[in-house]
């Protein structure tokens, strides 16, 4: 069976030790039919490719070309779309940054214009009931704005921005829908100073609502206001409203001045406290009345007008 | 052997496998192509002259049929490539050598292009092994007979 004269059994010389090419080029030399076969049978596998279609026509060459450049294909785009898409992000998140700045710069202003939108909605809406109440008043009135108040503790006096040129003279009565304020003491070419009722030199002539006592309101102490000359035997409660008398020719009869807030007998007159009713240390817009004819003012003052 | 004996052998052994079968079912399972690419492998002991041979012989055998060219060209070109190995390492002029030779190379060959079909074919035809049993029967018996028969235009080494 074994043929002794074979080559492969003769022991062809072997040759010596080599570097690597050369003994690769040895080692396919002595595999040369091997490496012809491998080559042969690679070339009809491509001429069978070439013939053979898979799915719709493509040649099976085609798909196996596919099936090795894909992978590649898809990693590389894989890679690309990382790259641009981390740059992408680095970029957007770089933009998304300043575009916060932006809006949180213009959140600021918005804010700030809201609030002055607000302000002036409230105003708008204060000078509107300023201005439906002006147009109740039996007599005429001008609005002001309160520009300033007097610096110092004693004395609690206000500025408004009308004065000789809107027509405005002292002893005018100066109040808000809500209560009398106080009355003008001194005017000028463009504004006006007037004194509240709070003021210790102040003097109000009012009468209690219900029992119509009358008094003199002045100014007191912690922002209140005090009536005097109510005798003891008077009857009056707490809470009750105190409005203008028109005794004193300044301010219109019936306004309302404030609501009593404390009793305490005295030795002859009772010591009445007084809360405002005009929330004096909020002024913004007040009304001055200007004096009507003298004829008007009787009218308005005579005890049967309510 | 001279060469007219050599590509007659191979015509011939091309022409009965496209004629037999029409007239003969059993030639069917006949495998001249083969049978004659294992003989001129083992006379030859050329590893290279056998791989031309039945690179040849399959791709010749290829465009007769109505096949794909190049599946018969692969599987005969690998069994020459084997039987002129086993020509150098065995003495294959006795007759049970060639049986021997014979029944391992026709199974490899059926083998080989099953597997082919199954890997490139999208519908592979079915795995017949009784087929494959019977052609490797058939073909060892006509083996004998042909190589017998080229056996006499051998030249005396």
């Amino acid at each position: 069976m074994f043929n002794l004269n074979s080559p492969e059994f003769l022991g062809a010389d072997r040759p010596p030790e080599r570097e690597t090419p050369e003994r690769v080029q040895a080692f396919v030399s002595r595999h040369r039919a091997f490496f012809i076969l491998l080559a042969v049978l690679v070339a009809q596998l491509l001429l069978l490719s070439v013939q053979i279609t898979r799915n719709r026509k493509a040649r099976l060459i085609q798909v196996w070309a596919v099936a090795v450049f894909d992978p590649f294909a898809r990693t590389l785009r894989a890679s690309y779309d990382a790259t641009t898409g981390a740059w992408r992000s680095y970029r957007d998140l770089s933009g998304a940054q300043q575009q916060n700045r932006e809006l949180n710069l213009q959140l600021v202003a918005a804010h700030s214009q809201i609030q002055q939108l607000s302000q002036q909605a409230a105003e708008a809406h204060r000078l509107r009931d300023l201005l439906e109440f002006r147009n109740h008043l039996p007599f005429q009135a001008v609005a002001a704005e309160v520009i300033a108040s007097s610096p110092g503790e004693t004395s609690k006096a206000i500025f408004i921005d009308k004065g000789m040129d809107a027509g405005l003279t002292s002893d005018l009565a100066v109040m808000t829908p809500a209560g009398v304020v106080g009355k003008i003491i001194a005017v000028f070419p463009h504004t006006a100073q007037v004194i509240l009722i709070t003021d210790a030199s102040s003097g109000v002539a009012c009468t209690l609502e219900k029992n119509r006592v009358q008094g003199i309101l002045k100014g007191g102490s912690l922002n209140l206001c005090q009536i005097h000359y109510v005798m003891n035997e008077a009857t009056v409660s707490v809470g009750e409203m105190v409005l203008t008398s028109g005794l004193d020719q300044i301010y219109p009869k019936g306004l309302p001045v404030g609501s009593v807030a404390e009793i305490a007998e005295g030795n002859i007159y009772k010591t009445i406290k007084v809360q405002p009713a005009a929330a004096l240390d909020r002024l913004e817009t007040v009304l001055v009345v200007l004096k009507p004819p003298s004829s008007e003012l009787q009218a308005l003052n005579s005890p049967s007008h309510p | 052997m001279h060469p007219a004996i050599l590509w007659s052998t191979v015509f011939t052994a091309l022409l009965l496998q496209a004629f037999l079968p029409l007239k003969l079912p059993l030639a069917r399972l006949f495998d001249f192509p083969l049978l004659v690419t294992i003989y001129f492998a083992l006379v030859k002991r050329d590893k290279i002259v056998a791989i031309g041979l039945g690179t040849g012989m399959g791709l010749v055998q290829d465009a007769l049929s109505n096949g794909f060219i190049g599946v018969f060209g692969m599987a005969k070109a690998l069994t020459a490539y084997l039987a002129a190995s086993a020509s150098f390492k065995f003495e294959l002029d006795e007759i049970l050598a060639r049986i021997a030779l014979t029944a391992i190379l026709v199974p490899v060959h059926g083998l080989f292009l099953f597997a082919l079909q199954r890997g490139l074919l999208e519908v592979p035809p079915p795995f017949q092994p009784f087929d494959l049993l019977s052609s490797a029967l058939v073909n060892v018996g006509l083996g004998l007979i042909l190589f017998h028969l080229l056996d006499r235009f051998r030249r005396p080494a």
